[in-house]
């Protein structure tokens, strides 16, 4: 069976330690291995030359050629990044970790992957929600190699693994939301999700890959439908001016109209002041005027009487009728009279208006006329 | 060259052939079987380096990781008639490794063709029996495990592979069903921004009413508080002037009417015609004393 078993007596067919102290010295490993050449082909040489002919040197120098190959081969610096999974004769013998790493030419192969690196893959398609809507849906997946034995021995492809589970798992929760929930606020729940079940299908297939972070990137309508979800978003926005415009409205007339209503209110005031002013002050007159009339009460009636009679007659354009009874008819052009004083303030650039002197003339020839009747009454009165 | 150095190269060389045919390895991601003038004698070979006997013994080496199945999205129909794409894979992996190479030779694309076929079949029944909603949203996982535990014992038989998963990637309807969708979900969005709209012309007309109510109050209210005052005014004046009127009313209304005389004949166009009987002409005919 198996001529070097892990773990048996670590018999190391090039003589070289097989050192978890780091790699044999090398010029050890080559004088040894001489020695060992020299005994093989049979003649002990003397250091550093050979004396058996043509063979010796040519053999020695790819014997070294291939051992210097061979060495090469063996030393392995694992980054701090990485794992490597070691298969000794085919089967799982170890995981190494960072440093520098020896390994058996030939019965030790080694696979090397970086798992530290947070990968990333994107995946972007259209896909159906539960209420039959269909939603373009953009997301990252990010993910690092946790397990590298899993990762190298488990699946075949690994990777490709991830794609499949991270759409399958897509998919499902997309199809079981709703897609308004899957455009709005369903996004960070959706993500979280996506990443449950995308970690538990790459733990079934045993992948040795973690999922560390989902984003779900871009989640919209399709080009078909954009333009008609475009108009939803206006809609919103025109709801809001509709009701900025109608407040604007609103905070224009109301102080306007308390202004007004302040306005109406300061008048009222204004004028009840007034009025009780006016009336306290004509009350106060007549109060005074009453003591006064009170000592005096003939005196001054008459005397207020013609003073007042005076004042308005001197305004006043008169016509004394010195008629007794109303038997006797009488014509004024009264008309006339008023209508000369009308005219004369509205059109004194006619000219074709009588004016002041005119006036007095007609007055005149009236007043005589009324003077002359009134003498010819009085006397047939007296005649009689 | 020496004989001796000869005979080593020579029993090298052998020993080199010799363990090239007597030496094999089985890998950690392989299975392998031993078959010895092509039967069975070994089924589950170990990872690791074997030795067989050269010529009578021959080895057959499987990946033994997980494989992956993945379909091309094929055409099935509903429990309701309707027509949905789906594309699906299928994740394998060689269980009965003498089963494996007696059934299908050892060739994966004639095992993989043989699951295939079977998943599909399966799949065709799982959707026969649901509608499109209970498929797209509510059932996927029920509907894969379902078909993957029937599978799983009929495939281990027969081909002697074990079936880990059968997952459905995407449900699609067909492209011309998705335009009848692109119209609907158009057509939705169109009641939904017309309702907004709308909406906002509520809200604006409610706010618009709401103001002009409240000016037409306030102005309402404003003219009742200030007919208030006036009436107010008017009661306080007419009762000062009744206060001092009523203590000699006669002379009032004497005082009273002149003022009304002389504010009433106070425009130029008033002409008056006068009687000299009045009694402000007393004096005018006769200077004399009247009795």
């Amino acid at each position: 069976m198996a001529w070097n078993e892990p773990g048996g007596n670590n018999q190391d067919p090039w003589g070289g330690r097989r050192g978890n102290d780091g790699p044999p010295d090398l010029d050890e490993v080559i004088k040894k291995a001489m020695d060992k050449m020299g005994g093989l082909f049979g003649s002990k040489p003397p250091a550093g030359g050979s004396s058996s002919g043509g063979f010796g040197p040519i053999a020695v120098i790819v014997f070294i050629a291939l051992l210097i190959a061979a060495v090469y081969d063996s030393i392995h610096i694992i980054d701090q990044r990485e794992q490597a999974v070691v298969l000794r004769l085919g089967k799982y013998h170890e995981t190494w970790g960072p440093g520098l790493q020896w390994k058996f030419p030939l019965v030790d192969s080694v696979t090397k992957e970086n798992v530290t690196k947070v990968q990333s893959k994107s995946f972007n398609n259209k896909m159906l929600t539960e209420d039959e809507n269909i939603v373009e849906v953009t997301i990252s997946v990010q993910y690092v190699i946790s397990d590298i034995k899993s990762y190298v021995l488990n699946v075949r492809n690994p990777q490709n693994s991830l794609s499949q589970a991270a759409e399958s798992a897509l998919r499902h929760e997309v199809g079981s939301s709703e897609m308004h929930f899957v455009l709005t606020e369903g996004r960070e729940t959706l993500a979280s999700e996506v990443q449950v079940r995308i970690q538990s299908y790459l733990d079934a297939y045993g992948t040795g890959l973690t999922v560390s972070k989902v984003n779900l990137e871009g989640a919209q309508a399709p080009a078909e439908v954009q333009d008609a979800f475009l108009d939803v978003t206006k809609a919103k926005e025109d709801e809001v001016r509709l009701r900025n415009e109608a407040e604007t409205y609103a905070n224009g007339i109301i102080p306007e109209a308390r202004g007004q209503a302040q306005r109406q209110m300061e008048e009222a005031n204004a004028y009840k002041e007034q009025v009780v002013a006016k009336a306290v002050g004509e009350a106060d007159r007549f109060n005074q005027l009453l003591v006064e009339y009170k000592r005096a009460p003939e005196v001054t009636r008459e005397r207020l009487y013609i003073d007042t009679i005076q004042k308005v007659l001197a305004e006043t354009p008169k016509v004394l009728v010195d008629v007794e009874g109303g038997n006797n008819m009488m014509y004024l052009p009264l008309d006339k009279i008023v209508g000369n004083r009308v005219t004369e303030s509205v059109a004194q650039t006619g000219g074709q208006s009588l004016n002041a002197s005119d006036l007095d003339k007609v007055t005149r020839q009236v007043i005589d006329e009324l003077r002359q009747r009134q003498s010819s009454n009085r006397r047939t009165r007296e005649l009689r | 060259m020496s004989s001796r150095s000869l005979f080593v190269s020579i029993v090298i060389l052998l020993s080199l052939a010799i363990a090239s045919n007597v030496l094999y390895i089985v890998k950690e991601t392989e299975r392998g079987v031993l078959l010895r003038f092509g039967e069975v004698v070994d089924a589950d070979l170990k990872p690791g380096i074997h030795v067989k006997m050269p010529v009578m013994h021959q080895v057959r080496k499987f990946d033994a990781r997980v494989l992956t199945l993945d379909y091309t999205p094929q055409s099935y129909l509903t429990q309701d008639k309707k027509p949905l794409i789906v594309d699906s894979f299928v994740k394998w992996r060689i269980k009965d490794v003498s089963k494996f190479y007696t059934a299908t030779s050892g060739d994966e694309i004639a095992a993989s063709r043989l699951l295939a076929s079977r998943v599909d079949d399966g799949l065709r029944k799982q959707f026969a029996q649901r509608t499109v909603h209970e498929v797209i949203s509510g059932q996927r996982d029920e509907l894969m495990d379902d078909l993957t535990v029937k599978l799983n014992q009929v495939v281990l038989t027969d081909i002697g592979v074990e079936l880990l998963d059968i997952r459905v990637k995407g449900i699609e309807l067909p492209e011309r069903v998705n335009e009848d969708v692109y119209k609907r979900m158009r057509s939705e969005r169109e009641r939904e921004a017309r309702e907004y709209r709308s909406r906002g012309r509520e809200l604006a007309e409610g706010i618009r009413a709401d103001a002009d109510r409240r000016r037409t109050i306030i102005e309402a209210n404003a003219y009742r508080e200030a007919e208030k005052i006036r009436g107010d005014g008017d009661a306080q004046s007419a009762r000062i002037y009744a206060e001092a009127f009523s203590k000699d009313p006669e002379f009032y209304s004497f005082v009273r009417s002149l003022k009304a005389y002389q504010e009433t004949f106070s425009a130029d166009s008033d002409v008056m015609i006068l009687d000299s009987d009045s009694d402000f002409f007393k004096y005018l005919g006769a200077p004399k004393t009247k009795q």
